[in-house]
């Protein structure tokens, strides 16, 4: 029977598998699935959370459960927003690389 | 009386609206919809007249007190400014975006501030974290659209695109770290973690240390704190001139909004408070000194502004660090009302400028007391606010925020600001030194300002001198 603390090692793993994709990779594509990926470590152990602290009605706190429901639908949204601002950068510059981006530095 | 709740229902409206109307009105001028949304916004600022400031809604989820309808008149008065500067803006624009014919994709940009301002207004009531989440994405979301809307302007794409990775690796640090506070209190609602507080002040403090700090993080990241502000200065320069504008006053309110918040409910436990104040207290200490030593070598107008908006994030910290003091809140709050002022002054005097002579660096400014003295004038009251001096408001912001910090002996960070002002006096001058020592270039074209324009930099040039001198109305506002 897994236990909390099994989940939450498996969140922290993500979170931090996504966080070094984040800081290492260099391809922005990768560098968004990293974020993706550290928002779905959040969604696990908010689920973890709400289903072993049971209220005293014996019911889960579902207030938690809901907002991962929110967090799905941000992170919806800032994936079709983003990928279409990648799309431009491509189409501007030809690369995906963040050592490209050297516009803005003084 | 109308419920509170109302004025957010009409600005989504008026939002959606002038979309319909961009889509299916193809004759219709694109300056018209920017026009709509002025008046628009402007009678909804009129309604927050008529809103009662009490209780909540929504089951605790939204909250209704003064300092959400200061923050909702806030969010309004910037989304006004910003649809003045983009009209401003609209020709410099037009020649960056991709369209068969012209006005193409005009209507969107003028759009967007409106659903921006929104989520601001939104984020002034939330008092739950799935609130506080949804609004802080509804801001930030439309912003990366914002950001990155000049496309055929590189420096705007890769703004865009750096904004998007670090505004949604702060979103991961932010849902990582509400987890926790979950994990650790079982509640979302700021008012039940404060209860769960008050009753067990012990409880598992690491974990909930854990989870505050990610917020904290994340918090960081959108008022532009060191050392999470490296994202500010490109962002700032790429990003086009009303955008930028709208991104220092109204991001910055809206995480100081949720930073007041979002303590308020840690400080109950005094364990977690103590330690809770020692990180704001050094957050701000940093953000002071990197602000304004980084500020000094600038030569471009608009990243000048990115870093001084970090120098302006410091001394907000010293207050939000502050807490407790009594008049603490309010310091922070007219120091926020002081820092839209001059800032959006100085961008409405940037916009013209830079349209006129073909870029936004210090030098593009030289002679411009001679060029267009009453937009010269108006820079000059915004500068010589922003650096501080007495009889502007941005002297009377730093006296209280200084004040409050000298009350809870923050000695330490009272004198490192004082230092920093006088810091902050070399860069700000800078560009009076351009405008007024330096002569104008021979071909120096004639800088043209609608009439709408210029009445904004009166108006704001007035509310400066005029609340520096009698700040009464917005401290009693407050009581």
């Amino acid at each position: 029977m897994a236990t909390l603390a099994n989940y939450l090692i498996v969140s922290g793993l993500l979170f931090s598998v996504g966080l070094a994709g984040v800081l290492l990779r260099r391809n922005i594509l990768i560098i968004f699935m990293g974020l993706e990926l550290m928002l779905n470590a959040a969604n696990l152990s908010l689920v973890a959370f709400s289903r072993f602290n049971l209220g005293q009605d014996g019911f889960p706190d579902y207030n938690a459960q809901v907002f991962v429901f929110f967090v799905i639908t941000v992170a919806a949204a800032e994936v079709a927003v983003g990928l279409a601002i990648i799309v431009a950068l491509y189409r501007a510059r030809q690369t995906t690389h963040v050592e490209d981006l050297d516009t803005l530095k003084f | 009386m109308i419920p509170a709740i109302a004025l957010e229902i009409f600005v989504v409206c008026l939002g959606i609206f002038l979309l319909m109307a961009d889509a299916f009105q193809e004759k219709l001028d694109k300056r018209a919809i920017a026009w709509g949304g002025i008046i628009g916004l402007a009678a909804v600022f009129a309604l927050t007249f008529f809103v009662r400031a009490d209780g909540s809604a929504f089951g605790g989820f939204y909250l209704n007190d003064p300092l959400a309808i200061l923050f909702k008149r806030f969010a309004l008065g910037a989304g006004i400014v910003t649809l003045v500067l983009s009209l401003e803006y609209a020709p410099v624009l037009e020649c960056q975006i991709p369209g068969s014919k012209p006005g193409a994709g005009l209507g969107e940009f003028f759009i967007l501030p409106v659903f921006t301002c929104v989520g601001l207004m939104w984020m002034a009531s939330a008092a739950d974290f799935v609130m506080i989440f949804c609004a802080l994405e509804l801001v930030t979301i439309s912003f990366y659209i914002q950001v990155a809307y000049a496309r055929k302007n590189v420096a705007s794409l890769e703004a865009g695109t750096k904004y998007l990775i670090l505004g949604a690796l702060s979103t991961g640090f932010l849902v990582y770290g509400i987890t926790w506070i979950f994990g650790m209190t079982g509640q979302t609602s700021l008012r039940g973690i404060s209860i769960v507080l008050g009753m067990v002040p012990e409880a598992s403090q690491t974990a909930l240390l854990f989870g505050l700090g990610l917020v904290l993080v994340s918090i960081g990241f959108k008022i532009g704190a060191a050392p999470f502000q490296f994202w500010v200065p490109d962002v700032y320069q790429g990003a086009p001139t009303p955008v930028t504008a709208f991104l220092s006053v109204g991001s910055k309110a809206a995480g100081f909004v949720v930073l007041i918040r979002v303590i308020e409910p840690f400080l109950i436990a005094s364990a977690i408070a103590a330690k809770l104040v020692a990180a704001l207290a050094f957050l701000a200490g940093l953000t002071l000194i990197y602000g304004n030593l980084a500020a000094m070598p600038q030569t471009n107008l608009k990243r000048l502004l990115g870093y001084s908006s970090i120098a302006h994030a410091g001394y907000l910290l010293i207050g939000v660090a502050s807490v407790g003091a009594p008049f603490a809140g309010r310091a922070v709050v007219f120091y926020l009302i002081a820092y839209f002022l001059m800032t959006f002054l100085a961008f409405l005097v940037l916009v013209p400028v830079a349209a006129a002579s073909g870029g936004d660096e210090i030098s593009h400014f030289n002679g411009l007391g001679r060029r267009a003295p009453g937009l010269a004038f108006g820079m000059l009251i915004s500068m010589l606010s922003l650096a501080g001096l007495p009889f502007t408001v941005g002297f009377l912001g730093k006296f209280f925020i200084f004040e409050v910090a000298m009350r809870q002996g923050h000695f330490v960070l009272v004198i490192l600001g004082i230092v920093t002002v006088a810091c902050g006096f070399y860069y700000y001058l800078k560009v009076v030194r351009a405008m007024f020592w330096q002569p104008a270039p021979e071909d120096a074209p004639p800088i043209t300002v609608s009439g709408l324009t210029r009445f904004a930099v009166a108006f704001l040039a007035a509310l400066i001198l005029i609340l520096g001198i009698y700040p009464a109305p917005i401290l009693q506002f407050l009581l």
